[in-house]
């Protein structure tokens, strides 16, 4: 999308991809320096609007996958410890596990000395319990840096989505203060 | 979503940069407000959920209780469930008020906020949830 309108640009540009939205401070200039009319200019602003919505869609989805991964791979890394702590011990673990749905199974894990990982794609690999609570452990903190970033990325969609509504709302409102003018000066016909 | 600039009369009232960081900044934060509500609500029902387990724990006369650790329930004996609980129950109840605390700090920035753009801007601009 070609930048229509460039000299009034905030600090960045654009970000990962987002265009930034430039805030105008003047709308008269901003539409001589466009060349843009009222109408292609509010038609712009919104189809700026409609590629944020869709973008903002996209990061919406993102997040929401993160925040579920996030309490999994916790919970892998519970059971991990947990066994960890029963290896010193004597005595098994006995767990109850689902079977299939409402259908439960006893199960006695002694001495574990490594688990299975599910590395996802069909793929399962076995590490000891150390290196399995390392990994578990590499891939939570990946898993939260993304979300922040994520994050930081709606924040910066939003601010742009905010000041392009702006932005369309004073050009309406500067064409319908013009319009006033323009019949104030316009002869009367009587 | 809040803060709708509705154009009641066209009038020319200036927006700079710095009212415009302001409105960002109002709808950053009303966006902050919903996720602690939500983020409020499962923390409390978690604590909730947490008092009715020590509660039936009391009440049970097993040794051994079926405690869910990740996907299984793990055969542990009562006191140390007991202990997991307890922990738990604290790490929510901490959770939870820092929760509140964010909440509380968002709710007074919001309203510094509406007094300096209703200030500036009167009937022009709109910040309340429809």
């Amino acid at each position: 999308m070609a930048a229509a309108c460039s000299s009034y640009t905030s600090e960045v540009t654009e970000r990962r991809g987002i265009p930034a939205a430039s805030f105008v401070q003047d709308v008269q200039s901003y539409l001589n320096q466009s060349g843009l009319d009222v109408n292609s200019a509010l038609a712009f602003l919104q189809e700026r609007l409609q590629q944020y919505r869709v973008v903002e869609m996209k990061l919406l989805a993102q997040q929401r996958d993160l925040q579920a991964k996030i309490p999994d791979i916790e919970k892998c890394l519970d059971i991990v410890a947990t066994l960890q702590a029963k290896k010193d011990g004597s005595e098994a673990l006995v767990a109850d596990f689902e079977l299939s749905e409402g259908i439960y199974s006893r199960a006695r894990i002694e001495d574990a000395e490594s688990v299975c990982l599910w590395l996802g794609a069909n793929v399962m690999l076995q590490y000891s319990c150390e290196e399995a609570a390392a990994l578990l452990q590499t891939n939570l903190e990946n898993a939260k840096a993304s979300l922040e970033v994520l994050v930081a990325d709606l924040q910066y969609l939003r601010d742009q989505v905010t000041i392009t509504q702006v932005t369309t709302a004073r050009v309406y409102n500067w064409d319908v203060h013009q319009r006033r003018l323009r019949q104030a000066t316009t002869p009367k016909e009587s | 979503m809040a803060g709708d600039m509705a154009g009641t009369s066209g009038s020319e009232v200036e927006v700079t940069w710095e009212d415009q960081q302001n409105i960002n900044k109002f709808g950053r934060l009303n966006n902050r407000l919903h996720e602690l509500h939500d983020e409020i609500k499962t923390a409390k029902e978690t604590c909730e959920n947490l008092e009715d387990a020590s509660n039936e724990l009391i009440l049970t006369d097993e040794d051994i209780v079926r405690f869910q650790i990740g996907e299984v329930f793990a055969h542990v004996p009562k006191d140390e469930v007991e202990t997991r609980i307890e922990n738990m129950k604290e790490e929510t109840s901490k959770n939870l008020e820092k929760l509140e605390e964010e909440k509380e700090s968002v709710v007074a920035q919001m309203a510094e906020l509406k007094k300096i753009l209703y200030g500036k801007f009167k009937d022009s601009i709109n910040l309340e949830e429809d």
